[in-house]
């Protein structure tokens, strides 16, 4: 019987899920990122918004996949490392990505305009509005990542460099 | 003589922090040193179950802070062992009927006539937990291999590590099952350090033999042949300073993987 066991198991190990399906490697994954988290006191939401600041800013340089692009913590001993990864579809030719960079400054004047005028308000006031775009940018992203799969979204970009501005000026 | 005070913590209930002090406790005891365990889960004491010793105790260690006894009259002897005895907690009082300072000043007292003080620490981060490291350099971080067990493991290392006092911290990794690691629906042992990143002390086997032990008050190192008191028996050599291997808990059990399992060992060799 020993035989016969020793063979089966052997033959079965070729055709048994691989070690991914096994819900021990979804606990240790689950785990790790819970812990992550729990360390560092980064939230979904705020690991979220990273995500969508991270692709505005690179898809000024690249077209990628953006459904695929996975932003993971890895720990290796005591040190903790941001991994990004990122499918690129194909890298913008320097044309584009002076349009882009163009663009970036025109908006960045123009929101830095716009703040003279309302400079007058409370500064808690402003950062009031800006967690609330925070907010509303989360609601919208979804959608917006789907539907512009090419290209920046002009919207997201804006809010993503309004940003950039406050800590310019 | 200064000994050392351990405590024994988890942050998640049921992983068997005191079932672990008992059994730790007795296996030093048995090597001939002096030992104090300390129950310090006020309201729901447990310790002195899994010691057999819950219809000796007279006086608590409330009744000690509040001055109803001396600490000497409070410790009770263990059955077998001279040299282990318990200092019970208060199932009547609550977490607040002890603060810090008056535990660490119990466990400084202690230490001067005992070899090891071992402080069974409760569930949670809150002020139980704070009472019983307060006396203690060491600790020892109970955990299992589920994610639940793992997650609060990690909030109390985070919290010990914070703590001056405490010098070193190691994991006991309890209730392992092999069969379940090997089909890939446990954790493995390494999985569990590497995620923690903090060194182990302990590898103990999920027994059966632990339950039949608890019906009988009898601490499971007592049995020789229990691979669970084996497993602990080690970990006290461990915190005594030598170098056990760890058990090799999947050693395959049929007579072809024992000849397979002999051959591999020959080519290891040659």
């Amino acid at each position: 019987m020993g035989i016969l066991t020793d063979i089966y198991n052997t033959v079965a190990k070729f055709f048994r899920p691989q070690e991914e399906d096994a819900s021990k490697s979804v606990a240790t994954n689950r785990l790790k990122l819970v812990l992550m988290q729990d360390r560092t006191n980064l939230t979904p939401k705020i690991l979220e918004q990273m995500r969508s600041e991270l692709i505005d800013l690179l898809s000024r340089y690249v077209e990628m996949d953006k459904e695929l692009l996975e932003l993971n913590f890895e720990q290796e001993g005591d040190q903790v490392a941001l991994m990004l990864s990122i499918p690129v579809i194909r890298a913008k030719d320097e044309e584009e990505i002076e349009e882009a960079l163009k663009q970036r400054v025109a908006e960045c004047e123009e929101e830095s305009s716009e703040q003279d005028n309302s400079e007058n308000n409370a500064e808690a006031d402003t950062e009031d509005n800006a967690n609330n775009e925070i907010k509303s940018e989360n609601d919208s992203e979804q959608s917006q990542l789907v539907s512009a799969p090419e290209g920046m979204s002009s919207t997201k970009q804006e809010d993503c460099i309004k940003d950039e501005c406050h800590s310019e000026n | 003589m200064t000994g050392r005070v351990i405590v024994i913590t988890s942050g998640k209930g049921g992983v068997g922090k005191t079932t672990t002090s008992a059994n730790i406790g007795t296996a030093l005891a048995k090597d001939g040193y002096k030992v104090v365990l300390i129950d310090t889960d006020l309201g729901l004491r447990n310790l002195d179950l899994l010691l057999g010793l819950e219809n000796r105790i007279v006086y608590t260690i409330v009744d000690v802070i509040e001055e109803r006894c001396k600490l000497k009259q409070a410790l009770v002897k263990d059955k077998k062992n001279p040299n282990l005895s318990l200092l019970a907690a208060a199932q009547t009082r609550d977490k607040t009927a002890v603060n810090a300072e008056q535990l660490k000043e119990i466990c400084d007292t202690l230490k001067e006539e005992n070899d090891f003080v071992l402080v069974d620490c409760p569930a949670g981060i809150e002020q139980g937990f704070q009472n019983a490291v307060a006396g203690a350099s060491e600790a020892i971080v109970v955990t299992t291999p589920e994610m639940s067990a793992i997650r609060d493991a990690d909030r109390i290392i985070g919290l010990l590590e914070a703590k001056e006092e405490i010098k070193s911290y190691k994991l006991l990794l309890n209730r392992v099952r092999p069969s379940l690691i090997k089909s890939n629906e446990m954790m493995s042992v390494d999985d569990v350090v590497e995620i923690l990143s903090c060194p182990l002390v302990g590898i103990i086997p999920e027994d059966t033999g632990i339950i039949t032990s608890t019906n009988k008050g009898e601490p499971i190192v007592n049995d020789e042949n229990a691979l669970a008191g084996k497993a602990y028996r080690n970990v006290a050599q461990r915190i005594l300073g030598e170098e056990v291997p760890f058990l090799d808990l999947d050693e395959p059990k049929g007579f072809m993987a024992k000849i397979k399992n002999a051959f591999a060992k020959l080519k290891a060799k040659v």
